[in-house]
């Protein structure tokens, strides 16, 4: 069998496996939306925290203790989401450019998209430490100081994947023939910003808690 | 029409001589008619009396620290009788097989052997798949019904729902805050001038309701031998009740491992008659009202 | 990003550049770079925590159970620092660094790292061979049983010693937990570990996994785990429970946040393995094999491993914020500050209820695998099992509140619950309905694995009969919480989980080894430890019946008799274990030697050789049929067709099922 070529019968193999990229591809796409079904429990677990914690209202301590109206101001979620959401798009641009064989459409697609992650990212690390609440302040500082930290380990991680899309794609390993890993980071980024609108609904529709009724500690009275 | 050796000979149902029975029963007897089904049903028989005979023995083992002493524990015996007879011939049927395998009613081969032959390559049995769905489904139907009633009633004693003029003696219930941290459950009766006590009295035939919480972690507020229990959680407030129907003493114990001495966590409680808990009332320093 | 080795497909495929010596970094890098890397990492992270911590929140700071926060964070960080330094120094960055850099592997890299040619020092290498995955498996897996085990020995002692208290009781609190943690660990990973990595990818055909060191990973996350864990007894114990209660677990020393940080970890392996099986099993079985021809093993795992995936990170974050409540103060379970405990239980229960399914499902389908072999007949109703299993993985996510009966969550909530619980039991009944009748009328071949299905029928019928009394929410008023329940959940995880995966284990012992496991010693080990399970747990009921609750150290007199009965049955499994383990060590090194079809099996591992050989298959099976093909037509069937033949003369007889 010739060897001059991986393309010789117009398909692309990996270099690793010998197998065409289209089955590698299948296997690696199942796996990240097997990462992705895994990742959605995570963020479940947190916003149904939030919900749950603000249902109940236990001992009247949802509300932030120190201090009346320290709620967390809502715009730097919705600017922090919006940062992901443009990445995101940016980024499956750039991977159709791609797959129509525009090389340098996806390596600057890519680029940007990881210099806004990086910017939303820090601009998240901003929000935890300008939040007007302390994690000791109640239920409601905890569950939204999570949320926040938790959107901060997902875009670190982000960060991390666009830049190597970026890279990759220098290097040559992710072509028009070859483009499923791009595609792989842009399904994750998509679900990184579902997460990430849920938790900004649920921190701004969500703040007063409906319990207004809540059995003080320890006593019997209502 | 050579056939293996456990075929029965012709009987009157053969089809030399048609009958009017139809043709599902004509097979049903058949198959009854196979030697190692017949072993088998007799096995069953005979295990689902052992496991109802067992049932017996565990009521007799719950019942050892003087129970039941209430509705609700008298509704949990009946109960634990009910699933037991209506699972026994299942239990006893899967059992059955399990032995008659083992014993090798089918035949083995054995460990230092080589198998040389297979066996008859049944891949499956509609009527068989059938009957077992259906049979597990009714069953656990059954289960569901039995479970949803037995719920309803247990819950409708322990919270209170008859109306305090069909109680019993028209007594009015008595309310105990149950308060448990670690290590001990303290009593306060509300109604009776808020008095304060380690022990829980209550009297006989009046239904008791509960409002149980914790002052630190969660703990279970068990009454043993009245069949109830509802954990005791830290900022918030749940309910249990019953009505004692014996006199006597019996165990409170804490059911959530709530730290070092979790295990010594347990109390009395005393069922008395009405006067003796009225002077007992006064003797803790409370009102009576009448 | 498969790095699968294909020895004759990828040989002439262009190949990246070689960056340095075949395996690179991964040449120098192995279980003790491992350690020391862990250890050293560790202390600098505590070290550096510390003097930061102490230096931002002064001396006095406490949470809100009397502890001082600085050392929580800094013990967290000690144990965020092990596992981190620990995988940097097994390896295991260096698969993401190569991947963000383009140096992508080369076929020369993959063999490396695939153990080609290696001999004993891969075991102790991150090694992306399968086969070698699934044996770090079974050796993690029978460390892990023997240390619970030993737990469990002492926890016998304290209770047969009725007149006096042998341990002082927040060392017997933490030593109830930790057996009940490991155990719960172990019995996750017995079938998937060893058989789903080992077996699965030649039962299925295929060269290795679907991601090779995604697997490599997923077991060195494990090794990472198990010292914090471990460790939490020399550091103040849990004083809990395996399910870690808040707001108890909050009172705990330090040793807490080992099992916190175990758990954490535990989970990301769980996860990635549960990736790697899922994405093998439905996208690498071999031509041919269609889903009605794929092992009902292979079923089982598929299983196991969705609920895995699905549930885990619940439990995962119901330990991260009891962590962040321990460390940061926040209040997710600390009532007095406007957090739940409702909320932990339900975080736990979540995944607590699909975990013993995710632990017994592997054994059942395991069972169910090899039992046509040992009475050589096709598996009843293969269908019908295949329903079975994934109506058990479809309802199991519906049931968790019959854990919390009692907790005054939601009362009205018990109804619904009760119902789903009770319908859980149809789709169980499919596989013991497929069990029975692929025993029935069958010639049973009496080795071990064949015994070993008697054992779990019979556990399963009383593991299945107490369940039933359970899940009614009356009866459970009584038994919630006392001794009724631990003998209920050790007949099901134990009694059909342990002693399935024993037979499972000593079927595929001789396919994984290469020798069979000693049938005398085997089964004397096996059967001692059975005879001793019935003792101590039947017992147990009757503690539980009498009224005493569970994880109490001290207890009524009444208990005594049942507790003294117990503690010898479990010297008795101790002593049938370590009978056990004595067969799998000498037939290890001097068992008889297996030939390549070991027990006359029909699915894909037994047509390759023993030992399996690096690749698997010099030439990847094509599949024609399905694997139960045994039997020869039922005579009863013949004659009956005789008959219907002689009554209806011409007319044509249909064929039966």
């Amino acid at each position: 069998m010739s060897d001059s070529t991986a393309t010789e019968i117009g398909r692309t193999l990996s270099s690793t496996t010998g197998e065409m990229v289209e089955v590698t591809g299948s296997r690696d796409k199942l796996g990240v939306w097997m990462i992705i079904v895994s990742c959605t429990t995570g963020t479940i677990a947190l916003l149904v925290s939030y919900a749950y914690l603000w249902s109940l209202n236990v001992n009247s301590a949802w509300a932030p203790t120190s201090g009346s109206a320290n709620w967390a101001p809502v715009w730097p979620f919705w600017v922090i989401f919006t940062a992901m959401f443009i990445a995101t798009l940016i980024m499956w641009n750039g991977y159709r450019g791609l797959c129509s064989g525009k090389v340098a459409a996806m390596k600057s697609a890519a680029l940007l998209s990881s210099l806004l992650l990086l910017g939303a990212f820090v601009a998240q690390i901003f929000q935890i430490a300008r939040f007007p609440f302390g994690p000791a302040d109640g239920a409601y500082a905890s569950a939204t100081l999570w949320l926040a930290i938790a959107n901060g380990i997902w875009l670190f991680l982000a960060v991390f994947l666009a830049m190597a899309i970026f890279n990759r794609t220098r290097a040559g390993r992710v072509t028009p023939e070859n483009p499923n890993h791009a595609r792989l980071v842009a399904m994750f980024l998509t679900y990184l910003c579902v997460a990430a609108f849920l938790g900004s609904v649920f921190t701004t529709v969500m703040q007063d808690s409906p319990n207004t009724q809540s059995p003080p500690f320890g006593t019997f009275s209502q | 029409m050579s056939t293996t050796d456990e075929r029965p000979l012709a009987s009157a149902d053969e089809p030399e001589s048609p009958t009017n029975r139809p043709r599902s029963m004509h097979l049903v007897k058949q198959w009854l008619q196979r030697p190692y089904v017949r072993r088998l049903l007799w096995i069953t028989v005979a295990i689902t009396a052992v496991i109802i005979a067992l049932s017996f023995v565990m009521v007799g083992f719950m019942n050892m620290s003087g129970g039941p002493g209430s509705a609700i524990m008298n509704e949990i015996e009946k109960t634990m009788f009910v699933l037991t007879f209506t699972c026994a011939p299942l239990m006893a049927g899967t059992l059955a097989v399990l032995t008659y395998s083992w014993w090798g009613g089918w035949g083995s081969v054995a460990s230092g052997d080589e198998p040389t032959s297979d066996g008859p390559a049944i891949q499956t049995n509609g009527v068989a798949v059938v009957t077992w769905i259906t049979v597990c489904s009714v069953l656990a139907a059954f289960l569901v019904v039995w479970g949803l009633v037995e719920l309803a009633t247990i819950t409708s004693d322990s919270y209170g729902s008859v109306p305090a003029n069909q109680q019993p003696n028209s007594a009015k219930p008595v309310v105990v805050n149950v308060t448990g941290q670690q290590w001990l459950w303290s009593f306060d009766y509300p109604d009776s001038g808020n008095i304060k006590s380690a022990q829980l009295v209550l009297p006989i035939n009046v239904p008791a309701y509960f409002n149980v919480t914790s002052l630190d972690v969660v703990h279970s507020f068990w009454v043993v031998e009245e069949g109830v229990k509802i954990d005791a959680n830290p900022g918030a407030i749940t309910n249990t009740g019953f009505t004692p129907t014996k006199l006597g003493t019996f165990n409170v114990r804490c059911a959530e491992l709530c730290g070092l001495h979790h295990a010594y966590m347990e109390t009395k409680l005393t069922v008395v008659t009405q006067e003796q808990f009225t002077s007992w009332i006064r003797e803790q320093g409370g009102t009576t009202t009448s | 990003m498969s790095t699968a080795v294909a020895i004759h497909e990828q040989a002439h495929v262009p190949q990246p550049k070689q960056i340095s010596n075949p395996g690179g970094f991964l040449r120098r890098t192995n279980f003790l770079t491992a350690l020391v890397s862990g250890v050293v990492t560790a202390a600098i992270f505590w070290f550096a925590t510390d003097k930061i911590t102490s230096a931002v929140t002064g001396p006095g700071a406490t949470n809100n159970m009397s502890l001082p926060s600085g050392l929580n964070i800094s013990i967290t960080m000690m144990y965020i620092g092990w596992v981190l330094g620990f995988m940097a120094g097994i390896g295991a960055f260096a698969g993401p660094i190569r991947w963000f850099l383009g140096h992508d592997l080369t076929h020369a890299d993959a063999e490396y790292m695939a153990g080609k040619d290696m001999g004993r020092e891969k075991f102790w290498k991150f090694t992306t061979d399968h086969k070698v995955v699934g044996i770090q498996y079974l050796v993690v897996t029978l460390i892990l049983f023997g240390f619970g085990g030993l737990l469990a020995m002492l926890i016998r002692t304290e209770l047969g010693a009725t007149w006096t208290e042998v341990f002082n009781p927040n060392f017997y609190n933490s030593i109830i937990g930790t057996h009940g943690i490991v155990m719960i660990i172990a019995m996750i990973i017995v079938i998937s570990g060893p058989i789903g990595n080992f077996i699965v990818p030649i039962m299925c055909g295929a060269r290795d996994m679907a991601f090779p060191r995604l697997n490599a990973l997923s077991i060195w996350l494990l090794i990472a785990a198990i010292p914090p864990l471990v460790s939490n007894l020399l550091m103040g114990g849990i004083r809990d429970g395996w399910t870690v209660y808040q707001p108890l677990a909050d009172q705990a020393p330090i040793g807490m946040i080992g099992y916190q940080v175990c758990i954490i970890t535990f989970a990301f392996s769980t996860g990635i393995a549960s990736v790697n099986l899922i994405t093998t099993i439905v996208r690498m079985r071999a031509a041919g094999m269609t889903w009605s021809r794929t092992p009902i093993l292979v079923y089982g795992i598929l299983g196991s491993a969705i609920m895995g995936l699905v549930w885990f990170p619940m439990y995962q974050y119901s330990q991260i914020l009891a962590l962040s409540d321990r460390t940061l103060l926040t209040s997710f379970f600390v009532p007095a500050s406007g957090g739940s405990v409702w909320l932990y239980e339900n975080l736990f229960w979540l995944l607590g209820h699909p975990e013993v399914y995710v632990i017994v499902i592997p054994a059942t389908a395991g069972v169910l695998e090899y039992l046509p072999v040992f009475v050589r007949k096709p598996l009843f109703s293969y269908k019908l099992a295949v329903a079975g299993i994934f109506g058990v993985v479809g309802l199991s996510a519906v049931v968790w509140v019959h854990h919390m009966y009692m907790t005054g969550w939601a009362p009205q909530s018990n109804y619904p619950f009760m119902m789903s619980t009770e319908m859980i039991s149809i789709p169980f009944s499919f596989l013991v309905l497929v069990m029975l009748g692929t025993m029935w009328r069958g010639m049973p071949w009496k080795r071990l694995p064949m015994m070993a299905v008697y054992a779990v029928v019979w556990n399963k019928v009383i593991g299945g009969i107490t369940g039933v009394y359970l899940s009614d929410t009356p009866v459970d008023q009584y038994m919630h919480g006392s001794m009724f329940v631990v003998a209920h959940f050790h007949y099901m995880l134990m009694g059909a989980g342990l002693f399935g995966a024993m037979g499972v284990i000593s079927y595929f012992f001789p396919k994984m080894i290469g020798r069979y496991l000693d049938e005398f010693w085997g089964s004397v080990g096996f059967w001692t430890a059975f005879a001793g399970f019935q003792v101590t747990f039947m017992s147990m009921f009757v503690a539980g019946l009498q009224g005493m609750p569970r994880r109490v150290l001290q207890f009524d007199s009444l208990f005594n008799i049942s507790n003294w009965i117990s503690t010898i049955g479990a010297y008795v499994i101790g002593i049938g274990m370590l009978i056990f383990l004595y067969a799998i060590v000498d037939s290890w090194r001097n068992g008889i030697i297996a030939p390549d079809n070991p027990w006359g099996g029909k699915t894909l591992e037994n047509f390759t050789s023993t030992p399996v050989p690096h690749e698997n298959f010099p030439v990847l099976p094509v599949v024609t049929s399905g694997p139960y093909d045994f039997g020869t037509p039922d005579p009863y069937e013949l004659a009956d067709d005789a008959i219907m033949r002689k009554t209806e003369g011409a007319e044509k007889v249909s064929a039966r099922s």
